[in-house]
C-alpha cells in the first residue's frame, strides 16, 4: 500500500480528526484550571479546521488510482466532500444557545467526529468501510443530539438512537445477505455479480434491509418516527448537521448502492408497466412520505417540528429522483437535497434565534419578525420560499428539475411513466406552501408583541443564516452552478 | 429602448426601493412611478417600431441558461406580447398613482407591486417554457403579502385562498410542463421545440387538459374561480387592478401561447368541454354580480364573466376568436383596472364603505362628480358600449364564435345583456341613488387628487383610443398570432 497517496487522499479527513483531538486537548488544558473552555475559543479552532480541511480538497489532485480498494476517488466524492464539509460549517457557525452546552470542547470534538464520518462515507463504493464511516457519523450525532442535560433533548437522544440502532442491525444485515449473495465487498463487483443473476431474492433481501436502513438517515416514511423529536429537542446545531449534511450523505450513499450497485435490477414502477425491482418498492416510500410529511406538518405549531415533517415530505420528494433509475434524475435529485439541506439550516437558524429571543419555537413566536429584524425576516423568507418551490429560488429549479428528470426518464415510448407519482408529489408540493406560508404570515402581516425589542445575534448566528440565503439565490438564478458538477460527477460515475 | 427594459425596469426599481432607508421611504412612490414610466415607454416604443417596420427583425435575446436542463434565456417581442406589455405598463403607472397616499410600509409595497410587474413582463416576453414558468411563480408571494397585508374585507383568508389556488394551479403546468419536455425527448424546454414535437393522441387527451387547466384557472375559469372575488375584493386597491388586470390574463395568455400550441390534439378534443365552461363562467359570473352588496365584489365577478369571453374567444379557435381574446384581454385589462381603482380608491378611500346601500347616503352624484363621470364611462366601456375597448373585443370573440360554435351565441348575448343590468344596477346605487326629501345632507368629501385623476383619464383615454381606433391593435395581435405557434391551432 502505497501510504503518502493514502494520505493525500484522506487529507480533508486527518484535517478533521487532529482539529478534534487538538480541540479537546485545549479545552482539557483550559479545564485543567479550574474554568470551564470558552465557546469562542473552541468553535474557532472547529471552523478553522473544517476551513483548511475545504482548502486541502481544493488543492489536492483530483484523479489517481485509489490508494486502497476502500476508497473511491470519483468526482462525486470529491464534490460531497466539499458539500459536506461546507453544510458542517453552517452548522458549526449556529452557536448553541447560552447556557445549553455545559461541556463545549467535546461538543466540537464530536461535531468534528460526525463531519468526518460523513466525509469518509461519501467516498466509498466499500461495502464494510461504508458501515464503519456511518456509525461513525451516527454515533457522534446520536450523542450531539442529547448534549443538553434537559429531558427534551435526552428524549431526542434516546428515540435517534434506538431507531438508529435498529436501522443500522438492518443495514449491517443487508450488506452481509448482499456480500453472501455476491462474494464481493464493493458495489461494482455486486453490480457483475447481479447482472449474472438479477432476481436473486437474496440479493432483494439485502437490498429491502438497506433501505430500510438509510430510509432512516434520509427520514423517509415510515422510518421517520425519530425526527420530529430529534428537530425539536436536540440542540439547533446538531439538528443543523442532522438535516443537511446528514440527510445529503444518506442520498449519496442511496444513489452508489441502487444506481451503481442494484441499477439492474430496478424493475419499473412506470404506470401501467410495473415490473418488480426497488423501483416499485422505492415509489411506494416515496409517496408515502410525500402523502404523511406534507399532511402531517399542516398540523403543527412548532416551526422545528413543522420542519421535521417538512423533512419527511422532502425525503419523498428525493425518492422521486431515484425511482426513475437513472443518472439525470438521480443528478437532479443530490441538486435538490443540496438546496434543500441549506433551506432547512436556515430555516432553523432563524428559528435558533427567535426561539431564544421568545422562549419558545412556536409559530406564534415569529410574530412580526419583520420589525424585529428584518434582514432575518428577509432571509425566512427565503428559505420558506425555497423549501415550497417558489422561483427564483435553488428549491424551485430543484423540484422543477427532479420531477421533469424523471418524467423524460421514464416517459419514454408514449407512456405516461412515473406521471402518477410526479403529480402527486407536485400538487403536495403546492400544499405545502400552505404551512411555509402559515410562519412567514406571522413574520411579516402580524404585528409584533408589545413586549419584544429587536433581535440580536452574533455574528456566527448571521452568517449562518445569511450564507445559505445568499446560496439559495445564486443558485436559484444560476443553477449550473452545482447542477452540471453534480450531473456530470453522475455521468462519469455511471458511465 | 428594447423591450427587455421593462423587466429591467420594474426589478431595478422593486430592489431600489427595498434597499432604501427609512428616512427616505417617501421616495419609494417617484421611483416606483419612475420604473413603471420606463416600462411602459419600452413597451410603446416597442409598439410603435413595430407598426411603422413590420417587417422589420423582431427583437430577441437568447442565452444559455441551464444547459442540462436544456433551458434557456430565451425573450422576443412580438406584436402580441409587446401589446400586452403596454397593457402592464398603463396598469402599473394607474396603479402607482392610485396608490399615492399609501402610508403603511411604503418600500415594501411598492417593492412588492414592481415584483409583480417584472414577473408579468417576463411571462408575456418569454419563448422558454421554463423561463415562462419562473416569471408565472415569481408573483405568487408578492400577490400573497400585498393582500395580507394590505389589504381589507377578511384580507388573511382572502389572501391565502387565492395563493393556495395559483400554487395548485401552478402544480398542473407543472405536470403539463414536466410531461411535455419528457414526450418532446427531454432535451429542451423552447416553446417552438415543444409545439413542433410529435406527441400521440393519447398523451394529449390527458397531458393538455392538466396543462391548459394550470393556466385557466389563473384566467378565472368556472367553477375554478371562487378565488378571483374573494382575492380582488381582499386586496388593496392597486393590487386589485394588478391581479384583475394583468395576472388573471397570465393565465389566459400561458392557455394561448403554450397550452394549445403544445398540445393542438387535445385542445381539438377538449376545445367544447372550454367552449361550455367558458359560456358558464360568462353567465354566473354575470348572475352573481347581479345580487351583489359590495361595490368591489360586482366588480370582481364581473371580471369572472369577462374573462369568460377570453377563454370563449381561445375555444373558438378561429382567427377571429384568438384575435378576439387577445383584444378582451387588453380590454379588460384597462376597465377592471379602471373599476376597481374608482372603488377601491377614490370612493372607499373617502366613504369607508363599499356597501352599495350604505353607499346610498354619500349622494356620490353630488359629492363626487367627478368619480361619478368616470365611474359612469367606465360602465359603459364594461357593458361593450360601442366606442369603447369592449365593444371591439366581444363583437370579435362573437363572430369568432358564430364561425365555430354559433349556438352558444344565444347565451353569449344573454349573458352581454346581464352585464348590462348589473352594470346598470351598481352604477344607480352607488354613485346615483334615488334620495327622497327626509335623507340627510350628504357628507362632504375631498375632491379627486390629481394622481386619481391622471390615473383615471389615462386608462380611460387606452379604452377610447382602441375602441374608436382598434386598427394598430389589431395589426400588433395579427403580428403575434401569424407566429408558427398558433398554425397548427388555427382552421
Amino acid at each position: 500500500m502505497n501510504y503518502s497517496a493514502l494520505f493525500q487522499q484522506l487529507l480533508p479527513e486527518v484535517i478533521l480528526v487532529v482539529t478534534a483531538l487538538a480541540v479537546l486537548g485545549t479545552s482539557l488544558a483550559i479545564e485543567a484550571r479550574g474554568k470551564p473552555a470558552p465557546l469562542s475559543v473552541v468553535s474557532s479552532m472547529t471552523c478553522l479546521g473544517l476551513l483548511l480541511a475545504g482548502v486541502s480538497l481544493i488543492l489536492v489532485p483530483a484523479g489517481g488510482d485509489a490508494a486502497t480498494p476502500m476508497l473511491a476517488l470519483d468526482p462525486l466524492a470529491r464534490l460531497f466532500k466539499g458539500i459536506v464539509i461546507a453544510l458542517g460549517l453552517l452548522a458549526v457557525l449556529l452557536p448553541p444557545a447560552k447556557d445549553e452546552i455545559r461541556q463545549p470542547g467535546e461538543f466540537h470534538a464530536l461535531l468534528l467526529f460526525a463531519i468526518t464520518g460523513l466525509s469518509l462515507t461519501v467516498g466509498t463504493n466499500h461495502l464494510l468501510f461504508l458501515f464503519v464511516a456511518l456509525e461513525l457519523a451516527s454515533l457522534s450525532l446520536y450523542l450531539l443530539a442529547g448534549f443538553p442535560r434537559t429531558a427534551r433533548a435526552s428524549e431526542a437522544s434516546l428515540k435517534y438512537f434506538l431507531f438508529g440502532g435498529v436501522s443500522a442491525a438492518f443495514l449491517l444485515f443487508g450488506l452481509s445477505l448482499i456480500y453472501g449473495f455476491s462474494h464481493a465487498a464493493t458495489l461494482p463487483e455486486v453490480a457483475a455479480a447481479l447482472a449474472a443473476d438479477p432476481t436473486s431474492p437474496l440479493a432483494l433481501a439485502g437490498l429491502a434491509m438497506i433501505l430500510a436502513g438509510l430510509g432512516f438517515k434520509l427520514a423517509a416514511a415510515p422510518f421517520h418516527y425519530w425526527a420530529p423529536d430529534v428537530y425539536q429537542g436536540a440542540p439547533a446545531t446538531s439538528v443543523a448537521l442532522v438535516a443537511a449534511a446528514s440527510k445529503a450523505v444518506g442520498l449519496v450513499v442511496l444513489v452508489r448502492f441502487l444506481l451503481i450497485g442494484f441499477h439492474a435490477a430496478g424493475g419499473s414502477a412506470n404506470w401501467g408497466e410495473i415490473a418488480s425491482g426497488w423501483s416499485v418498492w422505492l415509489s411506494i416510500l416515496a409517496a408515502v412520505s410525500i402523502v404523511l410529511g406534507n399532511v402531517l406538518a399542516l398540523a403543527q405549531t412548532s416551526v422545528r417540528r413543522l420542519l421535521a415533517y417538512s423533512a419527511v415530505a422532502n425525503s419523498g420528494y428525493l425518492l422521486v429522483g431515484l425511482c426513475a433509475n437513472g443518472a439525470a434524475a438521480a443528478g437532479a435529485a443530490l441538486f435538490y437535497v443540496v438546496v434543500y439541506g441549506l433551506a432547512t439550516l436556515g430555516a432553523l437558524a432563524v428559528t435558533a434565534s427567535v426561539e431564544r429571543d421568545r422562549g419558545d419555537d412556536s409559530v406564534g413566536s415569529f410574530a412580526g419578525l419583520v420589525h424585529r429584524s428584518p434582514l432575518q425576516a428577509l432571509a425566512l423568507l427565503v428559505f420558506m420560499a425555497s423549501l415550497a418551490g417558489i422561483p427564483p429560488l435553488a428549491g424551485f429549479v430543484g423540484k422543477f428539475a427532479l420531477f421533469s428528470k424523471a418524467l423524460a426518464e421514464t416517459a419514454t415510448g408514449g407512456g405516461s411513466g412515473l406521471a402518477w407519482l410526479v403529480t402527486l408529489a407536485a400538487v403536495m408540493s403546492a400544499v405545502s406552501l400552505y404551512y411555509y406560508l402559515k410562519v412567514l404570515k406571522q413574520a411579516f402581516v402580524n404585528d409584533a408583541p408589545e413586549d419584544s425589542a429587536s433581535v440580536h445575534i452574533c455574528p456566527g448566528h448571521g452568517l449562518a443564516i445569511g450564507l445559505p440565503a445568499l446560496a439559495l439565490v445564486v443558485l436559484g438564478l444560476f443553477p449550473s452552478l452545482l447542477l452540471e458538477p453534480v450531473t456530470s460527477a453522475l455521468v462519469v460515475l455511471l458511465g | 429602448m428594447t423591450p427587455a427594459w421593462t423587466i429591467l425596469s420594474a426589478f431595478a426599481g422593486a430592489l431600489l426601493v427595498l434597499l432604501l432607508p427609512a428616512r427616505s421611504a417617501a421616495l419609494s412612490r417617484v421611483i416606483a412611478l419612475a420604473a413603471a414610466i420606463v416600462g411602459a415607454l419600452a413597451a410603446a416604443v416597442g409598439c410603435v417600431a413595430k407598426l411603422a417596420h413590420p417587417d422589420a427583425t423582431p427583437w430577441s435575446f437568447d442565452r444559455d441558461w441551464i444547459p442540462s436542463l436544456g433551458a434557456r434565456m430565451h425573450l422576443a417581442a412580438d406584436g402580441l406580447s409587446l401589446a400586452l406589455l403596454l397593457l402592464t405598463g398603463v396598469v402599473a403607472i394607474a396603479g402607482i398613482l392610485f396608490s399615492w397616499n399609501i402610508d403603511k410600509r411604503q418600500r415594501a409595497f411598492f417593492s412588492l407591486f414592481l415584483t409583480i410587474i417584472g414577473g408579468v413582463y417576463g411571462v408575456f416576453l418569454s419563448r422558454d417554457a421554463f423561463l415562462l414558468f419562473v416569471c408565472y411563480e415569481v408573483v405568487i408571494l408578492p400577490k400573497y403579502l400585498l393582500i395580507a397585508i394590505w389589504g381589507s374585507t377578511r384580507k388573511e383568508y382572502g389572501a391565502m385562498k387565492l395563493t393556495m389556488y395559483s400554487i395548485g394551479a401552478s402544480a398542473l403546468i407543472l405536470v403539463g410542463l414536466a410531461a411535455a419536455y419528457a414526450a418532446a425527448g427531454g432535451t429542451s424546454f423552447d416553446l417552438q421545440h415543444l409545439a413542433a414535437a410529435d406527441y400521440s393522441p393519447g398523451f394529449q387527451a390527458w397531458a393538455f387538459p392538466v396543462l391548459f387547466l394550470g393556466f385557466a384557472v389563473l384566467a378565472g375559469v368556472w367553477p375554478f374561480h371562487t378565488w378571483a372575488p374573494t382575492g380582488h375584493v381582499a386586496a388593496p386597491t392597486a393590487a386589485s387592478m394588478l391581479l384583475a388586470g394583468v395576472v388573471m390574463k397570465l393565465g389566459a395568455f400561458g392557455a394561448l401561447c403554450v397550452a394549445m400550441p403544445i398540445f393542438p390534439e387535445g385542445f381539438a378534443q377538449w376545445r367544447g368541454a372550454i367552449a361550455g365552461l367558458a359560456v358558464m363562467g360568462v353567465l354566473y359570473g354575470a348572475f352573481t354580480a347581479l345580487s351583489q352588496k359590495d361595490l368591489k365584489f360586482v366588480i370582481g365577478y364581473s371580471s369572472v364573466s369577462h374573462m369568460g369571453f377570453v377563454l370563449l374567444g381561445l375555444a373558438a379557435a378561429t382567427h377571429w376568436g384568438l384575435r378576439g381574446a387577445a383584444l378582451q384581454m387588453i380590454s379588460h385589462g384597462i376597465i377592471a383596472g379602471l373599476l376597481f381603482g374608482i372603488a377601491g380608491r377614490v370612493v372607499y378611500a373617502r366613504t369607508h364603505t363599499r356597501d352599495l346601500a350604505e353607499l346610498r347616503g354619500f349622494d356620490l352624484w353630488r359629492s363626487l362628480p367627478g368619480a361619478a363621470v368616470a365611474f359612469t364611462l367606465a360602465t359603459a366601456a364594461s357593458m361593450g358600449l360601442p366606442g369603447f375597448s369592449g365593444f371591439v373585443a366581444e363583437i370579435s370573440v362573437a363572430i369568432g364564435l358564430w364561425e365555430s360554435f354559433p349556438l352558444l351565441l344565444i347565451p353569449l348575448i344573454l349573458g352581454i345583456v346581464i352585464t348590462g343590468a348589473f352594470s346598470l344596477r351598481a352604477l344607480q346605487k352607488a354613485f346615483f341613488p334615488v334620495r327622497g326629501e327626509t335623507d340627510a345632507k350628504p357628507p362632504k368629501l375631498p375632491p379627486l387628487t390629481w394622481p386619481e385623476i391622471t390615473a383615471i383619464v389615462l386608462l380611460l383615454a387606452v379604452s377610447l383610443a382602441i375602441g374608436i381606433y382598434p386598427k394598430p391593435w389589431i395589426v400588433l395581435i395579427d403580428d403575434g398570432l401569424a407566429s408558427p405557434l398558433f398554425q397548427s391551432i388555427l382552421p
